[in-house]
This record gives structure tokens, C-alpha cells and sequence, in this order.
């Protein structure tokens, strides 16, 4: 029951302000389509997930409404603000920042 | 826009608490379900998808916890479980409760009612517009800092060529004697230039100001009402403009109304009349007052050195008026208060000290409580309780306290502000210009002292508590005597402290009490008891009939039943006014050198003033009706004088020229004794009283001493002034004995306020000294019962208490001792007639604190050293 470190937290933020770039989603979706676009090798432990949702819109980068989903059921989605746009552009150039650099150490040369 | 959308998502959270849990609810709830279609999605059967899913969401429990602690609920929420906690464990412990409430009550009271005080006076500012701009201009000689009255040459002068104000008014406070129903009345007035209105900011409430124009002569007999007079004279009628207010002269044409409340100081204007500044430039001596508003942006500082160096011009121009003469600029509201401002800072200081011991005690009760609750503290930190969160609990603890003693102490100061104000009008009246009261500042210092105390005696008994070691406590037997070693330590520092505190209070009480006594004792050179005072005002009339006027009326005075002398002098002793003249022994008077004078008090008065006053006259003969305008000038002086100026003690029949209206020689025929003019601290000094009848003046006051009670004689009195001439005003009546009152009035009250709270510091001293040494028995009554039961006497375990506490007294009385010497020079202003190490002061300090500290360690020491044995031994 560990909290995710750091660098693991700061990663989710990212992959949620993404993965709810284009279309506003619920919490569950967001889970699944991190997994699938990672081809099965991400899963987003829901003991991280929903914090993080919470988070993200107490920081005012998400918003969310309730929505009437498929079945006719209310379900909690979630979308990006003005302010989550600007801090996925800076988050994503760090992450890529970061992952090079990490490469460069990790690869032989 | 980011920040306001934050902020409303904060709020959301904690003000729809509810929703908010309820939808974190139906989310988990939405997400669960949707992973349980999920799995039988993918061929699993309902019952094992749903297991399945519950799996893998975990408990649902932790998840919310999460959810509101990136929301930020969770800290709102543990403070409310700690405010909750914080009330049941006082509601637990109503004894330290109270105790703890009433102390604080009584520190924070105190200080709220000292800051009402210091509020209204020092920090309420005039009511009038820009009131920081409003200066008063004083002239001083130049090797004296006394402010002196002011020349109106010198004014004229100022006016014309300063440019550091925006208006500068001359006035002069002359009473105008008012026709009314039963006679002539005197009322007050301020004669002034036209600027006045404009230097205080104000507009009159009806009809117009003083105009340049009305100064003229012959132009000057308008008079603007002021504002409580036109109310109860004329009842406020707005028909009053163009009428005529009768004078005993004739009459004045009323042509306006000043604004309600317009004053200078304390007493407001009844009638302002026109002063004729070319006359008074030409006649007037030092006796003008000058008001002016700076100009915008023009600081003091700058107004001063534009003065001092107009100043050291007109020496030059005016050599005889100006030789040695300077100005000061001091802000008016300063200026006002600087008599006021000394002792207020003191009781300020002093219930500072109050409040500090009341701190002390109470971090003292923390920490034994405490220790008491080590094992509560023990538990939590063993459950995941952090240091912060302990920390935090007790400080809320202490918050709670503090502002529920902090309530109590504004009710408490709201009576004793109440009791004070009305006890001690003479003290402060003079000095505050906004009537004494609570008000918002009052409330918001009371709150900042309320958490400052809170954070002062509770931080260092929660740092202690916080640093429980769960181990060591929960094994029980750790928990008495030895676990609280280092604490125990804190809290005989802190009772030290507390008793030093409380020792420097009581000296510096001592100090004041015995500085009071010395000056009610003061040998005041007059006789009080048994005598009537009122001022007269003899009105614009030739010298000889104000001669002949005076004359009629201490004739028909003295004729008074039960009147036993009858005499007047233009400023009464201890009033704050006096007059200084120059004068030449005989042997310089035929030069009249003005560079050459000798510098001497002067007072006017009558015939029979001394016999009045019960002022003795030592060597040669009192004023009497044979000394007259025709006869030849004589004078009296007062043993000062012979002191300065006659080495070898012999003045009757010496011959001086004064420095007066003529210069006449004038022969010594009388010693009287010295008179304490200018105040009960103030030594007297050299004085040559001259005679009305040779040097008539126009204001007056008439003393009279009776044989029955003088208040009673006060309407015969008035009546024989006005069988007399029924258009003399007579004002002011009342008792010499008021004026020695309002001197001591603000030593009184000093000493009285200080010494109250020296006395509740002691209390507060002692309460802290004696949970300590009850505390200590506590923890050691198992030792003790054992140390009995093997044989030790009851003697040797009440000596041993009792010693250990007198070691905490001893280090305290002379740390409080030796405080108090190093901080003497505080007290240099208020002692009188003592020093401040005046060693009978510091004696009966150190005996009085003393006898109550031993008083209150005997009962616990008793009471320890009367424990049975057995019972002690039970108590495990």
C-alpha cells in the first residue's frame, strides 16, 4: 500500500492530462485507456488514481461535470481546463527532458 | 483567475462537505461497478467478478481518505477532531480549567484596560481634519527646555515670514463676564486672530468666523457662541445670529456658532471674541498661546529649523522681548499628552509583567499536566500520531484557554475601565480629548495578546510533550518520579522567573507607594483645609476703578459671617500657571540695564491673600490698606528670594526695581514663607509678590478662608461680590483643597494601579510556587511513605519540602531583587522625596513576598510530611 514515489506521481498526472486530452472521460475509462494505449504494459493501481483525479482538480488543471454515461448511468468525468492544456505542454517537454536524459545514462553508448 | 477558481473549489469542499463525500461515494461506487462488468465482460461469473473488483480497488475506506487528503479536507477535518478533543479534555480537568481561564482573565483584563487607557489618550488622534498637520508653538528661554507663552510681536513676525504653515492663530484665554438672569456670569473665552477656524480645519455651525476685518478697533464687538454655551443659553435657537449677547460694558453681536466640541486640551471655548493683534503686538506680553497647521508635507523638523533660524533673527530685531528667547514646534496631540504619556507607558510595562507571570503559571500547570498525561500522549504517538500533530493538539488546548480567558478579560476591562474612568477623571481628563472606550482596536490588541499568550505558554509544554518515548512510558513503572526529571527542571526556572517578576512589581509598587506618601506630605507652604477659591475677572476698566472695585469687594467679602480673610492672587499655587519677571538690587537700578536683571517669580495679589491662604509672614508686615497707588511701592518677597539674593538673610527695608508695568523702586516690608507654585516636586523658587492696589491686574482669583464648612459660604460669598456690583462675573468656585487633589491625583493613581497589580502578580506568584511544591509531593509520596515507614520523622520530610521550595524563593527574591536595581532608572520620574534603591522599599518588598511564599509552601509540605505510611504505599 505504498504511495507511488514522486517521479510515479508526477508520471500519472501526466499520463491522466493526457490521456483526457482530446475527450472528456470518467475515472475508470481513464484507467482502461492508460492501459491500452501503453499496450498492457501500464496499469494505473486505482489506489493512485483517483487521489491524483482529486488533485489535478483541486489544482484547477481538471474540471468535472457529471454526465449521463452509456447505460444511462451518472458517471464523473473529467476534462482539461485552460490551465490543464498549459501544464501538459510544460509537464510533457519535462518528461521528455527527463526520459532522454535517463536514456542516456541507462544506454551503453 | 486561476487562483479565484482554487479558492472556490476550497471553499466547495468545505462548505458542501457533504456532497462532496457523497459523490466520492457514487464515483468509487460508478468505478467499481464498471469493473465488475469488466470482468464478466471477459467470461467471470458476477459473484467472482465482484470479489475480483473489490480487489482490485482495494479498501474503499482508504481510497476516500486519499481522495480528501489530495482535497485537502483532511487537515480541516483533524483540527475539528482536535477542537473537539481539546474541549472534553477541559471539560475533563473544570479545577485547571477555571484556574487556568481566571489567571489569564485576570492578565489579559489588565493589559486590555491599560491599552483602553494608552488608546484614547496616545493613539486616538485629534478629532479634527489632518489633526497630524496641528502644531503648537511655544517659546522657551534658551538655556531651559520649559515651554514658556508666547509674545505676539513675535507672532506677527512668524505669521509673515514662515512658510512652513498653512495658518497660524494667536489666542489668549481671558473669561468675559455675561449678563444673565441672576447677574453677571463669567464664562470662557478664547480671543483669537481669524485663522483659527482654518488651523483646526472646522467650519462654525452657523453663521461666520472671525474675519481680519473684526480685529479692528471699534470693529470688535462681534462674538461667535461656542457650542455647548449656545445650546444651554440659548437653548440652540438658529434665530440667535444678529442678537446681542449683554456684557456688563454693553454688548457683543453674536455672528456665529462654533462647531460642537471645538476645544484645545480640555475645556471648550464658551464664546470666541475678535483679538486685536496691532494692540496686543504693542501691549501684550508673553502670554499669547499660538496653534498653527503645517503646511502639506512639511514635517516638524522642518518647521523647527525654519523657526529656530527666524528666531535667531528677531533676537536681533526685538533684543529686549527676544535677548534669550527660542521657539519649539511640538505636535499638538504630543504636546497635550507628554504629562500623561510617562505613566501610562509604565502601567503599560507593568501589566505586560502581569501577563507575563500569569504565562509562566499557566506553562507551569502544562507541564505537570503534561506529564500527567504522558501516557495518553503515549498511546497516541504507539497508534501513528506524529510530533506535529501532538504538538498541534496542545496548542489548540492552549488556544482555547487563551481566548476564553481573553473574553473574560475584555468583560473584566470593560468594568474596570468603566470604575476607572469615572475615579480618575482628574487624573487623565486633561489629556484625552475622545471619551475613554472599548472600540475595535481595543479588541483586535485584546486578540493578538489572547494567541501571543497562547503560543508563549503553550509551545514549550507541547515541544515537551511531543517528546514522549512510547516505549519507556507505556512500561508503567518510568512513569513516576524520575520521568519527569528535565520538566521538573523547566518548571523551577519558570517559578523562579515568575517569583523574580512578581518581586521587581512589588519594589517598584514599594517605590511608588512611598514616593505618594512623601509628597502628601509635602509641606506645602499654604493652608489647604478650609478654603474657597473662584476667579474674578475685573473686566476693561481704569486702573483705579479696578483698584476701588477689588477694594469694595474684599470689604464686603470679609464682612461675610464665618469669613475669616479674604485676599486674591492673579495665578493660584499648583494651577500650572506662573508669571517671571526680572528685577535689579538697588545698588544696579539706577542703570536699568535690561541685560543686567536678576530673574525672579512674581504674583500679584491683594491685601489679606496671605492671611487667605495661611501663608505665614516670617520677618516684617503683610500687604495692608494703607499701602495704596499714592503711598510709596512696596513689596514682599519670599524666603527664597532672601536665600538667592540676600546672603546675609536681611531683605525688610531693602529696596528692589521689578520689571512690571512702571519701574518703580519698591521697598521690601515683609518675609513670607515659601509656597510650592509650581508643583509638589517643584522646589520653590525666588518670588516677589506685588500689590494689586499699586499694580492693578484684571484677572483675578479670590480666596477666602471660613470658619464653617466653605462650600456652604460659597452663595453668600457670590452674593456679597455682586451687592457689590451685580455686573461682576464670578466663576470657578471651589476648594483649595481640589487643586492639592488633581496634583496627587495622577501620582495616586499610578500607585494604585501598580500597586494592584503587584499584588496580583504576587498571588499569581505564589499560586505557581505552590503547585510546584505540591506537584513535588505528589510525585514523591510513595517515596516519602516508604522513607516514613523505615523510620525517617515527619520533621525532616516537612523541613526537606519546605527547603526545596525556599531555594526557588531565595534565587527568585534576588533575581527579582537585583532586576529591579538594574531597571531603577524606570522609575526615576515617579519616585519623589526616596531613591529608586531606597533600601527600606527593597526590605519590606523582600519581607512581604517572603511571609506569603512560605505561607504558601507550608500546606503542601504539611501536608506531605502528615501522609500515612500506609496509604502512600497503597497509592501504587
Amino acid at each position: 500500500m505504498t504511495k507511488p514515489s514522486n517521479l510515479l506521481q508526477g508520471t500519472l498526472d501526466l499520463l491522466i492530462l493526457r490521456t483526457i486530452q482530446l475527450e472528456p472521460m470518467h475515472g475508470w475509462a481513464i484507467a482502461q485507456q492508460i492501459r491500452l494505449m501503453s499496450k498492457e504494459q501500464l496499469r494505473v493501481g486505482q489506489s493512485a488514481l483517483y487521489p491524483a483525479l482529486h488533485k489535478l482538480e483541486q489544482q484547477g488543471w481538471i474540471a468535472a461535470e457529471w454526465r449521463v454515461s452509456e447505460m444511462n448511468r451518472r458517471a464523473k468525468y473529467y476534462k482539461l481546463t485552460a490551465a490543464g492544456r498549459k501544464a501538459l505542454k510544460s509537464e510533457t517537454a519535462e518528461w521528455e527532458r527527463l526520459s532522454a536524459a535517463i536514456s542516456m545514462i541507462v544506454k551503453p553508448a | 483567475m486561476r487562483w479565484i477558481t482554487k479558492f472556490r473549489l476550497r471553499v466547495r469542499s468545505l462548505v458542501q462537505r457533504n456532497r462532496v463525500n457523497r459523490e466520492l461515494d457514487e464515483e468509487l461506487q460508478d468505478h467499481l461497478e464498471r469493473q465488475i462488468e469488466y470482468h464478466t465482460a471477459r467470461g467471470m461469473s458476477r459473484e467472482d467478478a465482484k470479489v475480483q473488483a473489490t480487489r482490485d480497488l482495494g479498501p474503499i475506506a482508504l481510497r476516500k481518505e486519499e481522495c480528501r487528503d489530495a482535497r485537502g479536507l483532511a487537515l480541516i477535518d483533524s483540527v475539528r477532531q482536535d477542537l473537539t478533543y481539546a474541549l472534553r479534555a477541559l471539560r475533563k480537568s473544570p479545577g485547571f480549567a477555571t484556574v487556568a481561564i481566571l489567571s489569564l482573565a485576570i492578565g489579559i483584563g489588565a493589559n486590555t484596560t491599560i491599552f483602553t487607557l494608552v488608546n484614547s489618550v496616545l493613539l486616538t488622534p485629534l478629532p479634527y481634519p489632518g489633526a497630524e498637520r496641528l502644531v503648537v508653538l511655544r517659546e522657551h528661554k534658551l538655556d531651559s527646555p520649559e515651554p514658556l507663552n508666547v509674545h505676539p510681536l513675535n507672532y506677527v513676525q512668524w505669521r509673515a515670514q514662515a512658510r512652513s504653515f498653512e495658518a497660524l492663530a494667536l489666542v489668549q484665554m481671558p473669561p468675559l463676564n455675561v449678563m444673565g438672569k441672576g447677574g453677571a456670569e463669567q464664562v470662557s473665552r478664547m480671543i483669537t486672530t481669524p485663522e483659527i477656524f482654518h488651523v483646526f480645519g472646522v467650519r462654525p455651525a452657523l453663521g461666520r468666523e472671525v474675519t481680519k476685518d473684526d480685529g479692528r478697533p471699534g470693529r470688535d464687538h462681534i462674538v461667535i457662541l461656542g457650542y455647548g454655551f449656545w445650546q444651554h443659553w440659548f437653548g440652540g435657537d438658529p434665530g440667535v445670529l444678529g442678537r446681542q449677547l449683554p456684557t456688563p460694558d454693553g454688548s457683543l453681536t453674536i455672528v456665529g456658532v462654533a462647531p460642537p466640541g471645538f476645544r484645545i486640551g480640555l475645556a471648550e471655548p464658551e464664546a470666541f471674541t475678535p483679538l486685536d493683534e496691532h494692540d496686543a503686538a504693542a501691549t501684550g506680553s508673553r502670554s499669547f498661546e499660538s496653534y498653527g497647521r503645517l503646511a502639506a508635507g512639511v514635517s516638524l523638523e522642518t518647521a523647527q529649523a525654519e523657526l529656530t533660524t527666524l528666531v535667531a533673527a528677531l533676537r536681533k530685531v526685538y533684543p529686549a522681548v527676544d535677548g534669550h528667547m527660542g521657539v519649539f514646534v511640538f505636535g499638538l496631540h504630543d504636546f497635550l499628552v507628554r504629562d500623561a504619556r510617562p505613566g501610562l507607558r509604565l502601567l503599560m510595562a507593568v501589566v505586560a509583567v502581569v501577563l507575563a507571570i500569569a504565562c509562566v503559571n499557566l506553562a507551569g500547570l502544562l507541564l505537570a499536566r503534561g506529564l500527567a498525561r504522558r501516557g495518553e500522549f503515549a498511546v497516541r504517538v504507539a497508534l501513528g500520531a506524529g510530533r506535529g500533530r501532538l504538538v498541534r493538539q496542545l496548542v489548540i488546548e492552549s488556544l482555547l484557554l487563551s481566548l476564553a480567558g481573553g473574553a473574560a478579560g475584555v468583560a473584566m476591562a470593560y468594568g474596570t475601565t468603566r470604575a476607572l474612568v469615572t475615579r480618575t477623571a482628574f487624573a487623565l481628563a486633561d489629556a484625552t480629548t475622545t471619551p475613554i472606550h472599548l472600540d475595535a482596536r481595543v479588541l483586535l490588541f485584546t486578540l493578538v495578546v489572547s494567541t501571543a499568550t497562547a503560543l508563549a505558554f503553550g509551545l514549550l509544554p507541547a515541544w515537551q510533550a511531543s517528546h514522549v518515548d512510547p516505549q519507556s512510558v507505556l512500561r508503567d513503572e518510568t512513569r513516576r518520579a524520575t520521568g519527569g526529571r528535565r520538566q521538573f527542571r523547566v518548571r523551577e526556572i519558570l517559578v523562579i522567573a515568575e517569583v523574580a517578576l512578581a518581586v521587581v512589581l512589588l519594589v517598584g509598587a514599594g517605590l511608588l507607594i512611598r514616593s505618594l506618601n512623601n509628597l502628601g506630605r509635602v509641606k506645602l507652604g499654604f493652608e489647604p483645609t478650609g478654603t474657597l477659591t473662584m476667579q474674578l475677572f475685573l473686566g476693561v476698566k481704569r486702573p483705579e476703578a479696578r483698584i476701588a472695585l477689588l477694594d469694595q469687594i474684599l470689604d464686603r467679602v470679609a464682612s461675610v459671617p464665618g469669613v475669616q480673610a479674604a485676599g486674591t492672587i492673579q495665578f493660584l499655587p499648583l494651577r500650572g500657571m506662573n508669571c517671571g519677571t526680572g528685577f535689579w538690587l538697588e545698588e544696579q537700578a539706577a542703570r536699568r540695564d535690561s541685560s543686567q536683571t536678576l530673574a525672579t517669580g512674581c504674583s500679584l495679589v491683594s491685601r489679606g491673600y496671605f492671611a487667605a491662604m495661611g501663608i505665614p509672614v516670617l520677618v516684617g508686615r503683610a500687604f495692608d490698606r494703607q499701602d495704596r497707588m499714592e503711598s510709596p511701592r512696596v513689596v514682599i518677597v519670599n524666603e527664597a528670594f532672601v536665600r538667592r539674593y540676600y546672603r546675609d538673610g536681611r531683605a525688610v527695608g531693602r529696596r528692589i526695581v521689578v520689571q512690571w508695568s512702571d519701574e518703580v523702586p519698591a521697598e521690601i516690608v515683609g518675609v513670607v514663607g515659601d509656597v510650592r507654585h509650581n508643583g509638589l516636586t517643584t522646589d520653590p523658587s525666588p518670588t516677589v509678590f506685588l500689590l494689586h492696589a499699586q499694580a492693578p491686574g484684571y484677572i483675578t482669583n479670590l480666596v477666602v478662608r471660613t470658619s464653617a464648612n466653605p462650600l456652604m459660604q460659597s452663595g453668600a460669598i457670590v452674593r456679597a461680590i455682586h451687592e457689590v456690583d451685580p455686573t461682576q462675573g464670578v466663576s470657578g468656585v471651589g476648594l483649595l483643597e481640589q487643586d492639592v487633589e488633581k496634583v496627587l491625583a495622577r501620582p495616586r493613581l499610578q500607585a494604585g494601579l501598580v500597586t494592584s497589580f503587584a499584588v496580583i502578580a504576587v498571588v499569581l506568584a505564589v499560586i505557581g510556587l505552590y503547585g510546584l511544591v505540591a506537584y513535588v509531593v505528589r510525585l514523591r509520596t510513595h517515596e516519602i511513605g516508604i522513607r516514613l515507614a523505615v523510620g525517617a520523622t515527619r520533621e525532616r520530610i516537612f523541613a526537606e519540602l519546605f527547603a526545596s521550595g525556599v531555594r526557588l524563593v531565595v534565587f527568585g527574591l534576588v533575581a527579582g531583587l537585583v532586576t529591579a536595581v538594574a531597571l531603577r532608572s524606570i522609575a526615576s520620574r515617579f519616585v519623589f522625596g526616596i531613591t529608586t534603591t531606597d533600601p527600606l522599599t527593597y526590605v519590606a518588598a523582600a519581607l512581604t513576598f517572603l511571609v506569603m511564599a512560605f505561607a504558601a509552601m507550608v500546606v503542601p509540605a504539611r501536608r506531605a510530611a502528615q501522609v500515612e505510611p500506609i496509604t502512600a504505599l497503597h497509592l501504587e
